[in-house]
């Protein structure tokens, strides 16, 4: 008699601690769906419920726990580069027809409004007889910052990894980088900015969210790189434009080729904007020659393609 | 409440009379002046508020006209506090014995000047809740760091020489005047740290005194030449320039000269001064004002010679800019009727008269402060890369009314300040002269 | 359409052999019963930070043994002590399924990382600035300073004199 009260006593219990698990299991579900997803997707995954039950849930109630999911850089954490890298840019001005998908990119990825992005693609004509082209300019994240040099309290900071990165919750609003900086790279919240999303912690390394009264740039999306992904507008570039790599491994890629740096700059002739301001850039150009395609100045043409 | 009379006040002699009669009697005009003063404050802390509210962009600075009119102001305000060295140092220890009685209104403007700047460079912060992160998080290589150790420096050192000069009178106060309220008279009591003629004290007092005015004038230098770094340290057209700091420390002298002649005349008018303040201050000023200006001029020439016979690049542009575009207008107002014309006029002795050298002081000031408006705007609109597809609010800089009423009030304030600087304390030196004979004293009432 | 049954899975063997100024990757191919398998593309990559490296020429096909050579570049960076990581790799063959082999050698050049954080530099962090610029600024502060605290001091020894008795 007792082992058989046992036994029901311990199947009893056994069925409490399913459906106690089962119930928590839903509702630990239900819990994260009620959390802000940005992307409802119509998908669903098939799972096992822990009382054996084969339940259908949207993709977007599910938290991906793929490795371990990085929480981006506190401002103390972001000063540190990221060990063995140094960061190099190459832009193919022969290529560029003023797409503009790199902006949009970088603009969707840090929350940018249309008439301040980091990006600016610029037509110029180096004289009055040679034809013009677009340069895309962002940042340069150079190695001799005047940006960095001037700052009072230490804002803006350069890292071993060759990124020159700004930190918003020291930086007070002085302008002084915006002075300093010869290429234009800088840009200020003068006003709130919008759409902020006040529960995101901040990070300098992915420069969210924006604060109002301080400065912001290019900054290389080191968030993407820590996870050794390229930056946002490398990938986006449909003409293959840019290329990015490590310096020190002498390799940048455009997403879909990958070359070696030092052979692409020497055979291309790779230069670096105002090379004689001194500040030595970690962009260099790629001259526009042996271009396949006109120039056209009309920017709407060119979005299409 | 015991009851004030101010009839009942008794001097001992007329130039005690003469110098402290305004420190017990208020006017109406001085109750309209400070009135006004104040409600020009009012209207620039409302705009002020929109400011810190809203953002700085209330104000017309965008990306690329980064630096406004708060900075050409800051640096305008800075230049104005250098006269207070020019009299304690320069002309104090040459034995200019006739610039004596104008070191107490020059040290006044200079620390009431440079605590305007001080005022005027926080309200520019973008974030100026983290106004104390410059001496938490100080970074020794940055040139604003520089400039707030030296701006904190000659603000201590103005202030010790207004002190310097005014405690002998310190004590004459306390112990002549009895129609004042109580409060006052404890002012002057403390203010006086027993100052009581002791031969020692004047002693200590000369030797302070000597020592003050020898190390004034480095710091004064630094202090324009370090604010001159902020522009000379950085790649832009008009300031890249190896002779930005003593163009801006020779225009800060012009500026401050002008602006003491424009003060004098004020003082001296209204509070009757005519005896202590003669014509011959006038045209001594006006000398110095020729002499100050031709070293100014020199500068001046220095600076655009250079660059204009190149015109390269956006430096020619920017320059273009200035002589023949969109800012000839200013440029030329400034050069000619702040500089060129004063010097001429003030050559001739009819010029250095007082109503006559107070309106040409005046247009001196006025173009000394679009002269740093020139110094600052247009250099920030040429950029080494092309403005391109920006809105059409980036390409010109035209003040927003709340940084006009900022800059007023910020002048306000600088007023406010003399004006209750010079209501407290006698604004002319009563002791020292007793004992100096070559000084002008006779009456010279016209 | 074409029944996936006949993909074979072949087999990528490496050998390395180095003189004095080649390096070179030897690849034999082999389909799964131990043949050699001919004219078959082998695509050769060095692990780089962001994506792969394609080294070798443009066709690298075994020959009728199965054998491959590719000639490693002798200037290519590889980590702190010059570990490479090569992958040789069979894509899109008739015949053969995708296939990927990995491996790590000591060809690179070693990179000697100069981790300049604490050099002292105008752009460096407020602790390393340039020693010069400390001295003067902090010098420079004290002199003054030093003048300014003994005036004050002045003005206190004033206020202690006692008045002459009158």
């Amino acid at each position: 008699m007792e082992n058989k009260n046992s036994k029901i006593d311990s199947r009893r219990k056994f069925l409490k601690n399913i459906s106690s698990g089962g119930i928590l299991a839903v509702a630990g579900l239900g819990l994260y769906s009620a959390s802000s997803c940005k992307e409802k997707s119509e998908e669903k995954t098939t799972l096992l419920t822990t009382d054996g039950k084969l339940v259908q849930v949207s993709n977007s109630e599910i938290i991906k726990m793929e490795g371990m999911e990085h929480h981006p850089a506190t401002p103390k954490e972001a000063r540190e580069g990221i060990p063995g890298q140094k960061f190099v840019m190459v832009v193919d001005l022969a290529k560029c027809k003023n797409a503009k998908k790199c902006v949009e990119s970088c603009d969707k990825h840090h929350n940018l409004t249309p008439d301040r992005p980091y990006i600016k693609v610029l037509e110029m004509k180096d004289n009055e007889k040679s034809a013009p082209y677009w340069m895309p300019k962002k940042c340069f994240h150079c190695d001799n910052p005047p940006c960095v040099k001037v700052c009072p309290v230490g804002a803006t900071f350069k890292r071993t990894d060759g990124l020159v990165l700004i930190d918003n919750e020291r930086c007070i609003g002085c302008r002084f980088c915006m002075a300093a900086c010869p290429y234009s790279a800088r840009v200020f919240n003068w006003g709130a900015p919008p759409n902020v999303d006040e529960n995101l912690a901040y990070s300098p390394e992915t420069s969210l969210p924006n604060k109002i009264g301080t400065v912001s740039k290019c900054d290389f999306c080191p968030d993407m790189l820590r996870k050794g992904k390229l930056p946002h507008c490398v990938p986006a570039c449909p003409n293959g434009v840019i290329y990015f790599g490590n310096e020190l491994d002498d390799t940048v890629t455009n997403g879909e080729e990958t070359v070696r740096l030092s052979t692409l700059l020497k055979e291309k002739a790779g230069y670096r904007f105002m090379e004689e301001l001194g500040t030595k850039p970690r962009v260099y150009y790629l001259p526009p020659v042996d271009r396949l395609f006109p120039f056209e100045s009309d920017t709407k043409e060119n979005v299409k393609s | 409440m015991r009851k004030i009379d101010i009839k009942q006040q008794k001097f001992e002699t007329p130039r005690e009379k003469d110098l402290l009669r305004h420190l017990i009697s208020t006017s109406l005009k001085y109750k309209l002046w400070i009135g006004l003063l104040i409600a020009i404050n009012l209207v620039g802390m409302y705009a002020y508020y929109r400011q810190v509210r809203f953002g700085l962009i209330v104000t017309a600075m965008r990306d690329y006209t980064s630096w406004g009119i708060y900075i050409s102001n800051f640096v305008f305000f800075v230049a104005i506090s250098l006269v207070g060295s020019l009299f304690s140092s320069i002309l104090k220890l040459n034995n200019n014995v006739w610039a004596k009685p104008l070191i107490r209104v020059s040290e006044i403007i200079a620390v009431s000047a440079i605590i305007c700047a001080a005022v005027i460079i926080i309200i520019d912060m973008g974030r100026p809740d983290r106004f104390f992160y410059v001496i938490t998080h100080f970074r020794i290589q940055s040139p604003i760091i520089w400039d707030v150790i030296i701006i904190s420096t000659y603000l201590v050192i103005s202030f010790l020489l207004l002190f310097i000069s005014i405690l002998p009178d310190i004590a004459v106060c306390r112990d002549r005047l009895t129609e004042i309220p109580n409060w006052k008279k404890r002012f002057y009591r403390i203010t006086a740290i027993n100052w009581s003629n002791h031969p020692k004290q004047a002693e200590r007092l000369n030797k302070v005194s000597k020592i003050m005015g020898i190390a004034v004038l480095p710091v004064a230098f630094a202090i324009h030449t370090v604010t001159s770094w902020l522009f000379a340290t950085t790649w832009r057209p008009g300031w890249n320039s190896t002779n930005l700091g003593p163009y801006f420390v020779s225009g800060a002298f012009m500026a401050g000269a002008a602006a003491i002649i424009f003060a004098m005349y004020i003082i001296r008018k209204e509070l009757k001064l005519h005896a202590y303040i003669t014509e011959d201050h006038f045209d001594k000023m006006g000398r110095l004002l020729v002499l100050l200006s031709l070293i100014y001029l020199y500068f001046n020439i220095n600076e655009y010679l250079g660059p204009a016979f190149k015109m390269v690049g956006i430096e020619g542009d920017q320059l273009s800019e200035l002589f023949t575009g969109q800012y000839a207008i200013m440029y030329w107002f400034v050069q000619i009727g702040g500089l060129i014309l004063p010097l001429i006029l003030l050559m001739f002795k009819v010029m250095r008269k007082p109503f006559p050298i107070f309106l040409i002081s005046l247009s001196v000031v006025l173009g000394a402060w679009f002269k740093r408006y020139l110094i600052v705007i247009p250099s920030l609109q040429h950029t080494y890369v092309p403005i391109q597809q920006v809105d059409e609010s980036y390409l010109h800089y035209i003040p927003t009314w709340e940084e006009w009423a900022i800059t007023i009030s910020s002048f306000a304030s600088l007023l406010l300040l003399i004006t209750i600087l010079i209501k407290l304390f006698p604004v002319i030196p009563i002791k020292s002269e007793e004992h100096d004979s070559e000084t002008i004293v006779e009456p010279n009432i016209k | 359409m074409y029944a996936q049954d006949d993909m074979q899975d072949a087999k990528v063997s490496l050998s390395f052999s180095e003189d004095t100024d080649t390096k070179t990757i030897t690849a034999t191919v082999t389909d799964q019963n131990g043949l050699a398998a001919e004219e078959v593309e082998l695509s050769f990559f060095v692990k780089r930070t962001f994506s792969l490296l394609k080294i070798g020429d443009g066709f690298n096909e075994t020959d009728e043994d199965g054998v491959v050579e590719v000639a490693f570049p002798s200037d290519l960076p590889g980590d702190a002590e010059g570990n490479v990581t090569i992958i040789v790799k069979i894509l899109d063959n008739d015949l053969y399924n995708d296939l990927s082999v990995e491996t790590i050698k000591k060809w690179g050049v070693p990179t000697i990382i100069n981790d300049d954080k604490d050099e002292r530099s105008l752009w460096a962090a407020a602790a390393n600035a340039p020693i010069t610029l400390i001295i003067s600024v902090t010098g420079m502060i004290f002199v003054i300073w030093f003048i300014i605290l003994y005036i004050i001091f002045s003005f206190y020894k004033i206020s202690k004199i006692k008045p002459l008795n009158l």
